[in-house]
Parts: C-alpha cells; structure tokens; sequence
C-alpha cells in the first residue's frame, strides 16, 4: 500500500521534472483550461471586465499557458479600456510567440516535455498560439495604437498581422495532409474508430475553410491603408477579405469603389458581372463611418469522453476512455443588430466568426491530437500493469485512479475574444451624429464626429446586457 | 529498484534545473561592433543606414554647388516606418541630422521643438521676469529652405528553415521654395536568419 502510493507520487513528481523548465500547475493536470476560466468569462460575459481581470490566474513564465494568460489580460484591459496595459501585455505575448517560432526545430525541452505530456495530458505541452489568435493579437494592437494616437504603429501591428496570415497559407497545407498520410500509415492507432465517434463540428465550422484566413483582420487592414491613403493595399485586401465573405454586401461594396477608385477596369467589369452594376455616389467632401461590431465572448472547447476498444496482449478486449477536445453545437445566440442613422437603417454584416476560426483549427490538429492521445493511453496502461504487479490490487486501483483523472481533453483556447465581429459602413455629412445602435431590445446612442473625406471608425462591443463602443477618426 | 528510481528522479532534477539556470553578467562592448542578436532592425543596421545616406548627400555634386558659398537651412520632416517592426525611426533621423550638422555644409532647424520655443517666448515677452529690452521678439527665426525626408520599408519573407528581411531605406532633399528634389539616395540592407536543428 505504503510503496504504490510512494510510486504514484514519485511519479507525479517526474512528470512535473520531466516538463523541465516549462511548468504547469497542479490545477492544469487534474481540470481543463476551459474549466478552469469560468470565473473569468462569467463575470466578463455581462462586462465586468475588472472583476474578470483579477480572476485571471497568475503564471510564471515558465508556465506552459503563460502566454495565454497574457493574451486574456491584454483582451480584458483592451476591453476595460485601459489601452496602455493592453499594449503591454499584448506586446509581451507577441514576444513570447516569436521567441517559440524561433526555437530549434529539435527541441530537446520538447521532447521531455512530449514524455511529461504522455504521462500525464496535453496541458504539459507549452500552448501554441493558433494563427487566428495571432492574427487577432495584431488586430486588437493595431486599435490599441489607434485610440493612443499611433496611426503608424497600427499599421506595423497589421502587417505583422498580415505577415501571420500569409506564412499560415504557406506553411499549413503541407503540414495538415502530412500528418493525415502518416497517420494514415499507422493503421494501428486506430484513426478510423476515433473519427468515426468522433464529432463533425460542421455546424460551429459552416463555409470557413481554414482555420489561419481572418476576414476581420483583412478588413480592419485595409480600412487603415485606406485612411492613409495607401489605395493599392486596402483594395488588396478588401480582396482578401472578400475572398473569405463573398456573399457578404459591404464588402462587395468596398472592393467595387476601390477597383473604380484605381481605375482597375478590367476587375471592376468582372465584379460588376458578380455583384451588379456599381453606382458612383456623389460623395464630394462626405465622411465616412466604419463601425465594427464585436459580439459576445467565444465558446470554449468542451471536453468529450470517447469510449475505445483496444486489444490487449492476452487477446481481451478492453475498453478505455479517450479525452478529446471539442466544440459542441453552439447554442448561443445570435441577435440581429441594427445601426440607424438618419432615418435609415442598416443592418450588419458578419466579417468572422471566431468559433469557426477555432473548430477549424482543432479540426487540423487533430491528427496529431489523436496519435498522442493513443500513445498516451498505451503509456499509462503499461504503467497500470507495472502498479499491479508491484503493489497488487491496490497499486491498480490507484493507477487507475490517476488515469482516470489525469485523462483531461486540451481545452485551451483565448476565451475572451468575441464570439463573431460584424460590420457596418456608411457616407456621412462632416460635423457631429447621433448613431442609434439596436440590439436584442438594446439601444444604444452613440456619438461620433464625422469630418470631410475621412474615415472614422466606431469599435461597438455588447456582451449580456452591456454595451459600450469607442470612436477615432483616422 | 526504489534506489535506481529515486537516482533517476534526482538526476533529472539536476539536468532541469542546471537547464533553466543562467549566468546574468554585464560588459561593455564597442559601440559600432556589429549586432547580431535577433533578425530585426538594430544598431548596425541603423548607423550603417546613417553613415550612408549622409557620406552620399555630402559627396553628391548638386549638393557640391548647393553648398559652395552658402550653408542651407533644412529640416528633417520624418521618416515613415513602412516597416512591420515597431523602429524609432526619429532615432535614424537624429543619427543623420547630427552628422551633417557636423560636416559644417548645412544647418537645420528642429520642428520637434516648435511648441518648447514658443513657450519660452511667450514666458520672455509675456512673463514679466525678463527685461524686454533683451527679449527675443518673435518673428525673427528663419525658415528652412530644404526638406530632408524619406521611407523605410520591409519584405519579410519565411519558412520554417529559413527567415530573410530586406530593408529598403530611401532618402530625399527637396527644394522647398522650387519643389524640386534635389537629391535622392537609397540604402539596401539584407539580413537572413536560419533556424537552429537542435537546442534546448
């Protein structure tokens, strides 16, 4: 008795060494991330984003989700209005990301830490931002410099962003059907049974078709070269954008007055066929109003239980429990939101959602999610066996305790980004407007000063029964 | 078996934590060596984008006949960071302003400091500290005659092996009474960063 618990905790105490200097709390190998942040997002979910704040945990950089406490501070604080400190941390995330891209490409504290992740789960592995969360960090900095003032500096932070976005394009493909066709070789895993119990998650996923092209970052780049005056690159990725939402009607709209702002005939006849006849307005002097529409906060990845046939060594069969990630059908819901302005009204237009950003992206790891999780469950059975032999009954019953416990899905995720952004865009007469926003029965009024031939960007955000928004002319 | 065990537990906990142990020590070094810490722009990148563009506007014979019997006034309008780095590019600005002012050919005039002047003006003429006999009036400064401004802009491409940046520094010195372009020059710089197979 005395020796299998000295065995289960000598071992406990190895895979915290085998993580090396990367750590993870005692928290991370017992309940998922996801779980884990419930005080967070509840009380940032009605828009006390203070209390959130201080709910956030604390990790060492060391710790393996370090960076994604940074991401959670710096969202929270862009939220609440404190753009210095958003800069901060999201500066210091951005830091933290290059510097793990530029690690070797064998990395000896990978390879423990892949042992520390086989004895335990995949929260010992040090968390990899995801490029839609890169590229989502970039954007969020880019308005940070905005509301401070740093119309420069918001353009650096988006073609970083856009930086994320094409070496995404580049590097993924490959990488994706590469790690299918190894699977694939190894029939032994089991990929087929997994998959087959496996949920689609095409609903959460829809028309996107990776998990790296970001509409909203395209569209909030090109509303920024616009308004300095850089033509040629806003109607690049008003292009872009448009590549991602073609049905989407603002856009259409945008990509059909730049291509006749450039005098690019050849492309706009080709629009025209698509979207219909362009109408020049006569916009002499007129400003215009950009507004972008963040709603609520984004699922997190749930966790399910899948229950596997594997067959052991004396020809039984038996059964274990695989711990997946995943995203559950969403059921939350969608208002339809509504600007009016000037006795019209204009409804939005979405321009991401970030759950499908995000299913996606689980849906391309999962390949290699799965083939660690196989391995592991050979792992911790072996040492299963090893317990039983050396400790009897109960040594088996405490391993199984462990794996049990230990079995937890990676649920890790920025929880605090919108759940989709929306957009809305309109010409104005220069001088002060009284905007009306309306959604799910909210109102709310919003103020803005529109001045000739400029753009002025209003960021509106609604969660529960909050709403607030925030204006810059560019 | 308990003491083979307890030896590895140990053993790992030496190799981690000799892992994450580091030495902080502080030197000085030369000021102009060559920088090579990260890929980004840098120290060496900045003094040779100074030195460049500075020896190519002196030697530059237009400059020659500009510069033959009179000094002319300029101002550094600013050099926009095209770039996707944060860079202090008024850093570069000052580099280049300080050796030309240095080379004796051209006098500048600071537009970062407009608001300061005007303050001390204002407390001069208007403060009732200074004798207005020796108060300097305003109106009197002159203006500039050339505008020294310029781009800096980035391709930055890379793959997992391999991560190359060009920078392209361009430079011009405008008349500003003609409108005329004086003098153009551009630096080229081109840095490439390959990643390592193995490290901790």
């Amino acid at each position: 008795m005395l020796q299998a618990i000295r065995s289960i905790f000598l071992f406990v105490v190895v895979i915290f060494m085998l993580t090396g200097c990367a750590s993870m709390t005692f928290g991370d190998l017992f309940a998922g991330y996801a779980q884990q942040m419930q005080s967070v997002t509840i009380p940032a979910a009605n828009g006390r984003f203070d209390q959130a704040l201080q709910q956030v945990t604390e990790r060492e950089i060391s710790d393996t989700n370090y960076v994604l406490t940074l991401l959670e501070k710096g969202r929270l604080t862009h939220l609440a209005g404190d753009h210095n400190a958003s800069k901060t941390y999201f500066n210091q995330a951005s830091i933290y990301i290059v510097q793990q891209k530029l690690k070797a490409k064998l990395q000896l504290s990978q390879g423990v830490q892949n042992i520390g992740a086989m004895l335990s789960n995949d929260n010992a592995i040090t968390y990899a931002v995801p490029d839609y969360e890169q590229s989502m960090l970039h954007s969020y900095q880019a308005l940070n410099y905005l509301y401070l003032g740093n119309h420069e500096a918001a353009l650096v932070e988006i073609r970083k962003a856009n930086l994320v976005q094409r070496a995404a394009l580049e590097n993924n493909v490959d990488e994706i059907n590469g790690a299918i066709a190894s699977l694939l070789g190894d029939a032994e895993l089991g990929w087929q049974s997994v998959s087959a119990k496996y949920p689609e998650m095409a609903e959460v996923i829809g028309e996107v078709k990776n998990g790296f092209q970001n509409a909203y970052t395209f569209y909030l780049s090109a509303v920024l070269y616009e308004a300095s005056g850089e033509l040629n690159d806003a109607y690049i990725d008003y292009k872009k954008a448009l590549a991602i939402y073609p049905n989407n009607r603002s856009l259409q709209n945008d990509v059909l007055t730049m291509a006749n702002k450039l005098g690019m005939t050849a492309d706009l006849a080709q629009f025209e066929q698509r979207f219909g006849q362009y109408t020049q307005v006569d916009i002499e002097n007129e400003g215009q109003i950009v507004v972008l529409y963040d709603e609520g906060l984004v699922k997190g990845r749930d966790e399910i239980l899948l229950r596997l046939p594997v067959d052991t060594s004396q020809d039984e069969m038996r059964f274990y429990s695989l711990a997946l990630p995943v995203y559950q059908e969403s059921h939350q819901l969608s208002y339809c939101a509504q600007l009016s302005l000037n006795n019209k009204t204009l409804d939005f237009s979405q321009i991401v959602a970030v759950e499908a950003l995000a299913a996606q992206t689980l849906k391309s790891q999962l390949p290699s999610l799965i083939t660690r999780q196989v391995i592991r469950l050979i792992t911790k059975e072996k040492m299963r066996k090893k317990l039983s032999k050396e400790a009897g009954d109960v040594g088996n019953i405490l391993a199984n305790l462990y794996n049990f416990a230990s079995e937890r899905a990676d649920t890790r995720s920025w929880l605090t980004l919108p759940q989709s952004s929306n957009i809305v865009r309109s010409h104005l007469t220069p001088g002060k407007h009284r905007l009306s926003f309306t959604v799910g029965g909210m109102n709310k009024q919003i103020d803005v000063e529109i001045k000739a031939s400029r753009i002025t960007l209003v960021n509106i955000t609604s969660m529960g029964n909050y709403i607030d928004y925030k204006t810059v002319n560019l | 078996m308990k003491s083979i065990i307890v030896s590895t537990v140990i053993g790992i906990t030496v190799v981690a934590l000799a892992g994450c142990a580091n030495k902080t020590v502080v030197s000085y070094g030369d000021a102009t060596a060559v920088e090579t810490t990260d890929i980004n722009f840098g120290s060496t990148d900045l003094q040779k984008v100074a030195t460049q563009m500075t020896e190519s506007l002196i030697l530059s014979p237009v400059v020659g006949t500009l510069t033959a019997d009179t000094r002319p006034i300029v101002f550094v309008e600013r050099i926009k960071n095209k770039t996707s780095e944060h860079i202090d590019t008024e850093s570069i600005t000052d580099s280049i302003s300080t050796k030309l002012l240095r080379s004796g050919k051209f006098r500048f005039v600071d537009m970062g400091r407009v608001a300061a002047v005007r303050e001390q003006l204002n407390y001069q003429q208007n403060g009732g500290m200074v004798n207005p006999s020796k108060a300097i009036a305003f109106g009197k400064q002159v203006g500039a005659q050339y505008m020294l401004y310029g781009n800096l802009a980035s391709i930055v491409k890379s793959t997992k092996d391999k991560t190359d940046v060009y920078y392209k520094f361009t430079m011009r010195l405008m008349d500003l009474e003609s409108g005329l372009v004086e003098w153009a020059d551009e630096t080229e710089i081109r840095k490439t960063r390959e990643t390592a197979r193995v490290g901790w």
